[in-house]
């Protein structure tokens, strides 16, 4: 008969078998549970991608230092995006009472194309977002902008040739940049007010802008058509360039959204190879039947292949449609939260996901299923002769590799990948290893026991293989849902607690050195918290070990700051820190250390105003840049004070009370500029607790395939534990000898499992904090109590339901029924 | 045809040539304790149409050496020819040829497929011997055992004789040179057993296969024209009253 009828039938015929249904159930489950988390994710993901474009308030950005030509906007128009130009430069504006160096911007209508600006009638005023832009004519200012040119709404100012009203006061720009060192304030304009100010002369430094936003295929498009007519000192600038604090925040949270797809990944795979381990016990007899009356290993072969096939087929078809209707379902419980409309989901997503199933059958499901071609026909007349089952050999590793690898490239994060899947391996191997210990152990305490016990004990060691299966299996569904429940909970809300609620929201720069103690006794008076007072000095890196540096960003001038004491957020990975009183030595950051090449015993020469500091490099330093602190690429000891010129800078929390004492001080101290950053860690917290929202629905499909992998590990011994029972019974044991006996089963089962998976769990939430989320994860108590018990219960608990048929099936059918 | 009816079937010509010949049989596995021999020099010949019952006590070795008899598993030593053919040249694929075939099967425990009617079971070996018309033999099959009325029956829901019956028409459906049956009324009461091997000898001399029969019950032997005593690995046979 040929393969395609023989296999065809034996899905049609088998199709009333439970385990083939197994089988089906985990690749349906696999495929859904990863298209709807690969699916969402990458939705999530292109969507937080399009939110980073708000830092630059388009997808994409064509910067330059000389005009953008007509030509290059009409390509825009032709790739039906939406455009915006910008100009911007820095300049002196006067008022009827002062003059500043101000940041001006001068927009177009559509800026911004992606987030909004928030703008208020006065300074301290609710402000609220608006689609519009200046008017000509008409500017709005950033609030300390009034403040230095001790004006209000309604007055005016004197920009080039142009008088400007102040309209309104800008309170946020989505593409503010420049990061909180940004010195001068912000004035916005109407783009032909900066055009014809008579300040675009020669040797002024302008940048100009045009920001592009639309389909993403469309960008795609345009940039690829630009990119080749780029004239000098002309870039693009994507919104993943995007170095910033949100940006940061954003992929952290995609880290959290990768752990569930990954830890679906691995319970799906484990799901499958328990499912197909089963079905292929059950198809021994069929297979040694078809054999005896002639069937041949190559048609058997490609049978079974085939069946396979019909499988995939049908969970990639099943699981495709769960899978869609799945994200789409999160899609809508989010869409009251979320703020980003999210892109339509991808084909070529759902096509990784159909090629993810099919490698997964290959390297999951089909070695057991090809085991089957060994069976001897012999076997139909005695079993004993049959070999036993194996799972084949090291080959398969190659599609298993495979079927993980397509998760690992949709998500791009090898070393998330690597962590789960380490992670996972080394607990397995741990649970394999443990579980063969207690094999070992109850084979000798069955010997010394009676009744119950000698049952229960004797049918864990009994089935030895399995059980060793099974409690691995056990342990890592476990472990899955712990880290989704306890360890993912708890690192959110460490993760948070990472930024504390005092975090610095402003910061002060340019205090002459006479002015910073009376500047930080006036801060403290008002409350402020978090206060950091540090000088700073910008000085020209001149030598590194005697040799001139390469010209880079990061070279020439360079800011540094003196302390006598390692300070907080940062941890010394290289060197030693200086003890108080030390001189001539240099702490860098990891980063720049790194990006310029300097190492620890190098020295470096600066030189600023005529003063020249050498000192050695003795340490290396890992920053927290997303504390809000204020942090520096280069600290020297303090006798630097005595040889450079500088100023000093102060980071520090406002409490909502102080606002008008801060201005008042702030008015004191004109040379002082006061900046407001309170609004970017809003949205970093904002982005925060959205992306915990959306972690929490993704991780419930997780969660599924956890609970399919438990069920799974118990079913696969259920059908033997069956028989026994079955038998036990009909020589007389009472009932309740079979359900201690089954019970104790259980409980050692789950006592194991349990407790490594609590272990597990508990060091994977460590590492990936810490290697992943910089902050340090302290497990609960909560995990170890609670975490153990619920494990425990569930394991007994689903097993115990899943053999009542044992007890209520009369021996006589069950044994009949072999 | 009911089993009443089978017994008045005509018989098929009689044949004389061999079907199955063993010469000098050795068949050992390798067992905790060392190797363990379970057939010694078994030699033995069928013509075709012939019944031959193979007896002994559990253990001895007839189930293993029906199986190498039927090229389910190839000797240690020695050689079996089966329908001409020496299956110890074969490869296992070309044995499973040759037994889609030639060859038919009756065991103890029936070995239906539980998740298959009783007429899909019959209609699969058909459709593994690459048969045409395989619906209308696989009903014809089942009428001749009485099972018409079952057609859509699970192996679950007959009996063991009529679990039996369904083997048994599944094994000449196909109408093989040979049958090689394993205690087919081993698992069954004795009215049921008396019934099936009543069943069985009939479609045998009406199809006129060969049989080789291993039982331990000395009643259904005698049954067979010749009879084959296995003790401890080694055959003898009975010589004919």
């Amino acid at each position: 008969m040929n393969s395609l009828n023989l296999s065809s039938r034996l899905l049609l015929r088998q199709s009333r078998s439970g385990s083939l249904w197994m089988l089906i159930a985990g690749l349906v489950v696999a495929t859904a549970a990863i298209s709807a988390v690969t699916l969402f994710t990458d939705r999530i993901g292109r969507a937080l991608e399009q939110q980073a474009g708000e830092t630059l308030a388009a997808d994409l950005v064509l910067a330059g230092r000389t005009p953008i030509a007509q030509d290059i906007e009409q390509l825009a128009d032709q790739n039906q995006l939406s455009s915006s130009r910008m100009i911007m430069l820095s300049t002196v504006l006067f008022s009827d009472q002062d003059s500043s160096l101000f940041d001006v911007k001068g927009v177009s209508p559509g800026y911004p194309l992606r987030g909004r600006l928030l703008t208020a009638a006065q300074a301290n005023a609710e402000d609220r977002a608006t689609d519009q832009i200046p008017a000509p004519g008409t500017a709005w200012i950033e609030p300390r902008g009034l403040r230095i040119l001790d004006i209000e709404v309604g007055d005016l100012v004197y920009m080039g040739e142009h008088e400007l009203v102040i309209d309104r006061v800008l309170t946020y720009e989505p593409d503010r940049g420049g990061g909180p060192f940004m010195l001068s304030p912000r004035l916005l304009v109407n783009y032909s007010d900066v055009e014809t100010s008579g300040l675009l002369g020669p040797g002024t430094r302008v940048n100009y802008r045009l920001l592009v936003a639309g389909a993403e295929t469309a960008v795609q498009a345009f940039g690829n058509r630009v990119e080749p007519l780029l004239q000098d000192r002309q870039r693009l600038v994507t919104a993943t360039e995007a170095d910033n604090q949100t940006g940061a925040a954003l992929e952290q949270a995609r880290r959290f959204l990768a752990v569930a797809a990954l830890t679906a990944v691995i319970l799906a795979a484990v799901a499958v190879l328990l499912s197909a381990v089963r079905f292929t016990r059950s198809q021994r007899d069929l297979i040694a039947v078809l054999k005896a009356f002639g069937a041949s290993s190559g048609e058997i072969m490609r049978a079974l292949m085939l069946l396979l096939l019909w499988l995939v087929l049908l969970a990639v078809t099943g699981g495709l449609v769960l899978g869609w209707i799945g994200q789409q379902a999160i899609t809508e419980i989010l869409s009251a939260q979320m703020t980003l409309p999210l892109p339509f989901p991808r084909w070529t997503v759902m096509l990784g996901c159909a090629a993810f199933t099919l490698l997964l059958a290959a390297g999951f499901a089909l070695p057991p299923l090809i085991g089957l071609r060994k069976v001897p026909p012999m076997r139909i007349l005695n079993r004993s002769l049959d070999q036993r089952p194996s799972l084949g050999r090291i080959g398969w590793l190659v599609p298993i590799a495979a079927a993980l690898a397509i998760p690992v490239l949709q998500l791009s994060d090898l070393q998330l990948a690597l962590l789960m899947l380490g992670g996972s391996a080394l607990l397995a191997l741990a649970l394999a290893i443990a579980a063969w210990l207690a094999m070992r152990i109850t084979r000798v305490l069955a010997r010394r026991s009676r009744g119950a016990w000698r049952f229960g004990l004797a049918g864990l060691s009994r089935r030895q293989g399995a059980s060793v299966l099974q409690i691995t299996a056990l342990g890592l569904g476990l472990m899955s849902l712990l880290l989704l429940m306890i360890v993912r909970a708890e690192l959110i809300t460490q993760w948070q607690a990472s930024l504390p609620e005092n975090t610095p929201d402003h910061f002060v720069v340019n205090l002459q050195p006479d002015q910073a103690e009376p500047f930080e006794a006036a801060l403290i008076d008002m409350g402020a918290e978090s206060l950091q007072v540090r000088p700073m000095a910008n000085a020209n890196l001149v030598s590194i070990s005697g040799e001139r540096p390469d010209r880079d960003r990061f070279t020439g001038q360079v800011n540094l700051s003196w302390i006598d004491q390692l300070p907080p957020a940062n941890e010394v990975i290289d060197g030693e820190f200086w003890s108080p009183g030390a001189t001539g030595q240099i702490s860098l950051s990891e980063r720049w250390a790194e990006r310029v090449g300097v190492e620890v015993g190098d020295t470096m020469t600066f030189d600023a105003g005529g003063q020249t500091f050498n000192a050695t490099v003795t340490s290396i330093r890992r920053v927290d840049w997303n504390s809000f602190n204020v942090n520096f690429f280069i600290l020297v000891t303090p006798e630097a004070a005595a040889l450079l010129p500088h100023q000093f800078i102060a980071s520090f929390y406002r409490p909502e009370s102080a606002a008008e004492a801060l201005d008042e001080l702030a008015r004191g101290y004109p040379n002082a500029s006061v900046l407001d950053v309170g609004a970017l860690i809003q949205r970093v917290f904002d982005i925060i607790s959205q992306v915990s929202r959306a972690a929490q629905v993704v991780f419930a499909f997780t969660l599924v395939a956890g609970l399919i992998v438990l069920l799974a590990a118990l079913e696969a011994t259920r059908d033997q534990r069956r028989t026994e029972s079955a038998l036990i019974r009909t020589l007389g044991a009472g009932n309740a000898t079979v359900r201690t006996g089954l019970l104790i089963e259980y409980s050692i089962m789950a006592l194991i499992a349990a407790s490594l998976a609590t272990a597990g769990a508990a060091i994977i939430g460590w590492l990936m904090a810490r290697e992943l989320f910089q902050f340090s994860y302290q497990p609960s108590p909560m995990l170890f109590i609670t975490g153990f018990l619920v494990s425990f219960l569930l394991v007994v608990g689903a097993g115990w339901l899943g053999n009542r048929s044992v007890l209520k099936t009369p021996p006589e059918r069950i044994l009949r029924a072999g | 045809m009911s089993v009443s009816n089978a017994s008045h079937a005509t018989p098929a010509p009689a044949r004389s040539e061999q079907i199955l010949s063993a010469e000098r049989v050795d068949f050992s596995v390798d067992a905790p304790g060392g190797r363990l021999t379970i057939l010694n020099n078994i030699s033995l010949s069928l013509n075709s149409g012939q019944t031959l019952a193979i007896v002994g006590a559990s253990g001895s070795g007839k189930t293993t050496l029906l199986g190498l008899l039927a090229g389910l598993e190839t000797p240690t030593n020695g050689h079996i020819e089966l329908a001409g053919t020496q299956l110890n040249e074969l490869s296992e694929d070309q044995r499973a040829a040759l037994r889609r075939a030639r060859v038919g099967f009756v065991f103890q425990s029936f070995h239906l497929l539980p998740s298959m009617t009783a007429l899909e079971n019959v209609m699969l070996a058909l459709e593994i011997a690459q048969l045409d018309q395989v619906r209308e033999r696989a009903l014809s099959a089942l009428e001749q055992v009485g099972l018409s009325h079952r057609l859509e029956h699970y192996p679950r829901q007959l009996s063991g004789g009529e679990q039996q019956r369904v083997a048994i028409a599944r094994a000449f459906a196909s109408n093989p040179d040979i049958l090689f049956a394993d205690e087919p009324t081993g698992n069954l009461d004795r009215s049921n057993g008396n019934a099936i091997a009543d069943l069985l000898f009939a479609l045998n001399e009406q199809h006129g296969t060969a049989l080789v029969l291993v039982t331990h019950d000395m009643k259904l032997a005698e049954r067979c024209q010749r009879i084959a005593i296995m003790d401890d690995g080694r055959l003898s046979e009975q010589p004919p009253e």
